[in-house]
Formats: structure tokens, C-alpha cells, sequence
């Protein structure tokens, strides 16, 4: 394994992160959580910024806890790039380099050579981003960790970079730690996502699973499901909960008829209308529609239904039409698949799962 | 457009312009004593003045004691402030305390400190003659005094400036590869050093015109103060003058260095 972290422990006034393990192939791992949940403390333990109370960071089998961060080689790129601001653009990543061969090679890898004179202050936000990931990569590191590389960008510019970081990452050949708080950046770069919850890692997964198997309540809610509360009255590949009064046919759980359950509907999976009849088998339920965001490529209709408190959450192409208004009457049917029941009893059933650190 | 603004402000008091005067009175009270004293000396007295063996020997212990003074300042005094910029430690407002209290202390209360810690009837100044150096009445005894009273400009100046370095911008470097000491000596010394530079020059400043403490410790051999103040006493006023003025012209360099840094540690 190439990155590894195991039981590491680290406490703070205030805060503490772990016990938490977590295990990077050569492979981008986004690191996926609110802010504060410690993704930035998992990052400064790994590239020795900081020490861990307990447990251990190896990287090729080699134990680097006890190591100072330069002869970790784990290169770690900053939220805010972390430029020397005495320095030009060129002289930054020479720093870093190797050899001055590479200060070239990786410029023109990140399409920096135009901006290479400027000094660092005088960068806009994307290009900084990319002079410091061509200074970190100068370095020709063993591991890689990305801190929120995207956050302070534009949407353009963070769009752009987003799609250019897949590329590049997966071409790297040593493991990325890419930390976020943003889903879509986490879903859009990451081989898996690892889901950070208050100083522990609640689900690792591959981005589909994570979205739509959530390990837990909190992971489901971060990735934007909408969570149900219910009972279960029936068991197996046609597993039906009860929410309301309606029965929810759900994704297979082997949780028992009786038990009480939390539900993760995924929005975007919920269809306005009735289910066309080829497709998955769905629950029809009515409501009405109590608030409409517009979210600018698409609308989010929350529908209040009838016999529950919890209303449903409907995402709605914004080509659609008529979108419904507030207090509209309205059908949406919500397919088996895109409910998941939370809690034990998946792994039978779901061989596709990859859940660690439950 | 004015004109209603100025209406409704009739028979209010005009707050900028009272701060414009009294800002402009102040002012004049530092400067016009400066440029009396320049217009009073003809350059012919000073030169002359500056002539004499006495006044030479002054400024040649007062250069080299200064020196020496802000060398070690410096020496000892980086790794202190680096210190107290970086260490969270529960210490820091203890030792920053330590440091400052020679800058409250008047210098001559300095002076009689170090006299009873380095006299010659002090342990250390009784070790120190059976060696064969004088700590007091000695070029010794100035560098003593004015490296007490001077270093804490280093300190305090340079850990603000130290203070003012990103310590991301450090962990990057660390994570690039680089060790602590690359890491002070390319990322953070440059980049502090505008302020380290203005401590530097406001202790050897400090050092140039410190006159309490060195008086109490070296009568002998004269710095440039000293022979200010025997000239003044012995011969008066128009004596001292002309010695006065090369003082006046270290500490008008010193203030240029320190513009020209930009960083004057007041207007931080």
C-alpha cells in the first residue's frame, strides 16, 4: 500500500481527530467534509507539519511518522498556493526543483511557461493554483496532498482546472490526498471519496457508492440526499420501507421487517409525474410544492407530502416545463434505486461497496 | 453641491482642521530646534572642531563600540525573536516582558546595574581583570552597556517582523524538501527583512547616542555622548555643539535607512 495512515490520533484544545485509518493506493483519494471536520489536521499529520499524538503515516512500507517534513517526500500543495511571494513564478518552482530541467518540463505541463517571469504576487488565483502545483510537482515527490486547491477560484477557472486535475493526477503514478469540502471537485477528481466527519472517516468508497450507498445519515446528507425516517416491512432485493403512509420500495437490505430505519433519497433520482412503465419499479407519491430554488442549471423543488413531516426533496431539469410553483399540486415517484437504507445489512447484497472505517 | 453640506455644518467645530494644527505644532517643535542648531554651526566650526585628536578618539570608540554592540544584538538577539514570534509557548509573554524592560529602565539605573554585576568589585568583574579585561572603564565596558539598552530593538522589531511571515509559506517549504535552516535563510530571512534591517539600524542608532548606561560603566574611553557632555561641561554650550552635530547626522542616517526600508517600526 502506498500511502498509509493507521490509527492516528491527534487532539487539540477544543478538537480531535481519529482514531482514523486510511489507505491510498497509487490513486487520487478525495478527502470529502464540512470545514472543521479535520481534513486540513489528516493533510498537516501526512506531510509532518504536525505530529500525531498516536498511530503512524507510512509511505512504500517505509514508517515517515518520526520523520521531519523534508525527508517525507510527500509534497503538499496549499489552499491559497503557498507561493514565495519574493520570488517569480520561475524561481518558485525552481525551488522546489530537482533539476532545472524540470522547472521547464513542469511548467509547460501545466501551461505556466507564459506567466513563468511574473512575480508570484502579481498571479491570478488559477494561475497561482497551477505554479504551485508545478512547484510541488518539481519536487518530484513520492506522494502528493492537495488542500482545497480549488476553493478560492472562480467557477470558470475552478471548472477548467477541475477536469485538467483529473488528467494529470491519474497520470501522476504516486498517491494523491486531495482534500474538500465541495462534492462535485471531490466526485469530479477523486478515484474514491473518503467522507471526514468529525475527526473520523465515516465512508471510503468510490465516488457512485458513496453518492449513492452513503454509509451513514451524515455522509448521505453531505452528498445531498435527502434522509426519511421509516420502518421496514419487508426484507431482500424487493425491500420495502414504510415512510408516512406510503411504502417505499427500496434498494435491497437485509435489515429485518420491524426494524426502524433512516432512509437517503437521492434528489436528483426523484421524477416529477408517474414512472414511465419500462422503468425501475417506483413509489408514486403526491404533495405539494413548498419552496423552489432556481440553482442555476437545474431547479430544486421541496414537495411537503401528506401523512409525513418530511418532505421530499425533487430536482428538476430547468429545460423542463411547466415547472411547478409554490403550492402546486404535484406526482413525483421515487424509484427503488435511489433509495438506500442506512445502516447494517448491505454488504450481502451490495458486493460493489468498498466501506471502511464504518 | 457644496453648498448644503457646508450650510448645515455652520458653527460646527472644523475637526480636521484643529488636528491639522495641532499635528502642525508639534511638528514644528521637532524641527525648528533641528534647524537651529544646523544654522548656528558654520560648517567651519564643526569641521575644526571635528579636527581635534579628542573628538576623533570619541568617534572611533563610538563607531566600534556600536558595531560590536549591534553585531551581537543581532547574533543574540534573531534567534530570541524568531523564538518569540513561532513558540506558542505559555513562556512568551514572560520572556518578551524580560526583554523589554531595558527599554523602560532609564538608562542610568541600567548603568548602576550593570556597574554591580560587571564592577570591579563585582565577582564576575574580578574574574574577568585576573584575565586581563577590564568590563568597566573600557571599550568592553561601552559594548556591555550598549548591547543592554540597544538589543531589544533586534528583538522586538524583528519578531514583528518574523511574526508577519506566513508559517504556511515555511511548512511549504519544509514539504518541497528543503530543511529549517534552507528554509529560514531563503523563505523567512528574506522575507523579513525589511524589519530585521530596521531593528539592526535602530540599534546601532540606539547604541550611537546611548549615553546613561555607558557613562556609569566607561567614563574612559570617551564615546561621542560622553565627549558631548565633557565638552559641555567644561567649555559650554558652543564646545559641545559641533560634536552634537555628527550625532545628529548618524540618527538622520539611521532614520533615512529606516524610510527607505519602508518598515518604521512606528508606523506598524
Amino acid at each position: 500500500m502506498p500511502l498509509t495512515v493507521t490509527d492516528v490520533e491527534r487532539a487539540y484544545p477544543g478538537f480531535s481527530l481519529g482514531p482514523l485509518s486510511l489507505s491510498v493506493e497509487t490513486e487520487v483519494v478525495s478527502v470529502l467534509g464540512p470545514s472543521g471536520c479535520g481534513k486540513t489536521t489528516l493533510l498537516s499529520l501526512v506531510a509532518g507539519l504536525d505530529q500525531p499524538d498516536r498511530g503512524t503515516v507510512a509511505l512504500h512500507g517505509r514508517p515517515v511518522t518520526d520523520l521531519p517534513p523534508e525527508d517525507r517526500g510527500i509534497a503538499m500543495v496549499f489552499q491559497e498556493g503557498a507561493l514565495f511571494p519574493h520570488l517569480s513564478a520561475r524561481e518558485n518552482i525552481a525551488y522546489a526543483a530537482t533539476d532545472t530541467d524540470r522547472v521547464e518540463a513542469v511548467a509547460a505541463t501545466l501551461g505556466v511557461e507564459p506567466v513563468l517571469d511574473r512575480q508570484a504576487t502579481a498571479l491570478s488565483g488559477g494561475e497561482r493554483q497551477r505554479v504551485a502545483l508545478a512547484r510541488a510537482l518539481a519536487a518530484d515527490p513520492d506522494a502528493l496532498l492537495l488542500d482545497e486547491p480549488l476553493a478560492n477560484l472562480d467557477a470558470p477557472v475552478r471548472e477548467r482546472l477541475r477536469g485538467e486535475l483529473r488528467e494529470l493526477l491519474a497520470d501522476l503514478g504516486v498517491p494523491v490526498v486531495h482534500v474538500t469540502h465541495d462534492q462535485r471537485a471531490a466526485a469530479a477528481i477523486g478515484d474514491r471519496i473518503a467522507v471526514m466527519h468529525d475527526g473520523g472517516i465515516d465512508h471510503v468508497g468510490p465516488p457512485a457508492t458513496v453518492f449513492t450507498r452513503p454509509a451513514t445519515a451524515f455522509v448521505a446528507r453531505f452528498t445531498g440526499s435527502t434522509i426519511l425516517t421509516g420502518t421496514v416491512t419487508r426484507r431482500g432485493d424487493d425491500a420495502v420501507v414504510a415512510w408516512g403512509g406510503y411504502p417505499l420500495a427500496a434498494a435491497p437490505s437485509t435489515l429485518e421487517p420491524g426494524t426502524a430505519v433512516e432512509v437517503a433519497v437521492r434528489p436528483a433520482a426523484v421524477g416529477l409525474g408517474h414512472p414511465s412503465a419500462d422503468g425501475d419499479p417506483a413509489t408514486v407519491v403526491a404533495g405539494r410544492v413548498t419552496q423552489r430554488l432556481f440553482e442555476g442549471d437545474r431547479h430544486r423543488l421541496v414537495v411537503a407530502v401528506p401523512g409525513s413531516d418530511e418532505p421530499l426533496a425533487v430536482t428538476v431539469s430547468q429545460d423542463r416545463r411547466p415547472i411547478p410553483a409554490v403550492g402546486d399540486r404535484v406526482t413525483v415517484h421515487v424509484p427503488r434505486s435511489a433509495v438506500h437504507v442506512l445502516g447494517a445489512g448491505t454488504q450481502g447484497l451490495s458486493p460493489g461497496d468498498t466501506t471502511e472505517n464504518p | 453641491m457644496s453648498h448644503p453640506a457646508s450650510a448645515r455644518e455652520v458653527g460646527r467645530p472644523d475637526w480636521v482642521r484643529v488636528t491639522l494644527v495641532l499635528g502642525a505644532l508639534l511638528a514644528v517643535y521637532y524641527l525648528v530646534p533641528l534647524a537651529a542648531l544646523l544654522v548656528a554651526q558654520p560648517p567651519g566650526a564643526v569641521i575644526d572642531r571635528l579636527a581635534t585628536p579628542a573628538v576623533q578618539r570619541a568617534a572611533t570608540t563610538s563607531v566600534a563600540a556600536a558595531t560590536v554592540s549591534t553585531a551581537l544584538a543581532t547574533i543574540l538577539g534573531l534567534p530570541l525573536a524568531y523564538w518569540l514570534a513561532r513558540s506558542d509557548s505559555a513562556l512568551t509573554p514572560v520572556v518578551t516582558a524580560v526583554v523589554v524592560l531595558p527599554l523602560v529602565l532609564p538608562p542610568i539605573v541600567s548603568g548602576m546595574l550593570l556597574v554591580s554585576v560587571f564592577g570591579p568589585a563585582s565577582p564576575v568583574g574580578a574574574v574577568a581583570a585576573d584575565a586581563g579585561l577590564q568590563l568597566t572603564r573600557s571599550l568592553a565596558g561601552v559594548v556591555l552597556a550598549q548591547t543592554f539598552v540597544a538589543s531589544p530593538f533586534v528583538v522586538v522589531t524583528a519578531r514583528a517582523a518574523l511574526a508577519d511571515v506566513d508559517p504556511t509559506l515555511e511548512g511549504a517549504s519544509r514539504s518541497l524538501g528543503k530543511s529549517h535552516w534552507t528554509t529560514l535563510r531563503r523563505v523567512t530571512i528574506p522575507l523579513a527583512k525589511p524589519g530585521l534591517l530596521a531593528g539592526i539600524t535602530l540599534a546601532f542608532a540606539r547604541s550611537m547616542g546611548e549615553f546613561g548606561a555607558t557613562v556609569m560603566m566607561a567614563y574612559y574611553p570617551r564615546t561621542l555622548t560622553v565627549q558631548t557632555w565633557v565638552a559641555f561641561q567644561s567649555l559650554g554650550l558652543d564646545a559641545a555643539f559641533p560634536v552634537a552635530v555628527v550625532l545628529l547626522v548618524v540618527a538622520l542616517t539611521a532614520l533615512a535607512v529606516l524610510t527607505v526600508l519602508g518598515t518604521t517600526p512606528w508606523d506598524a
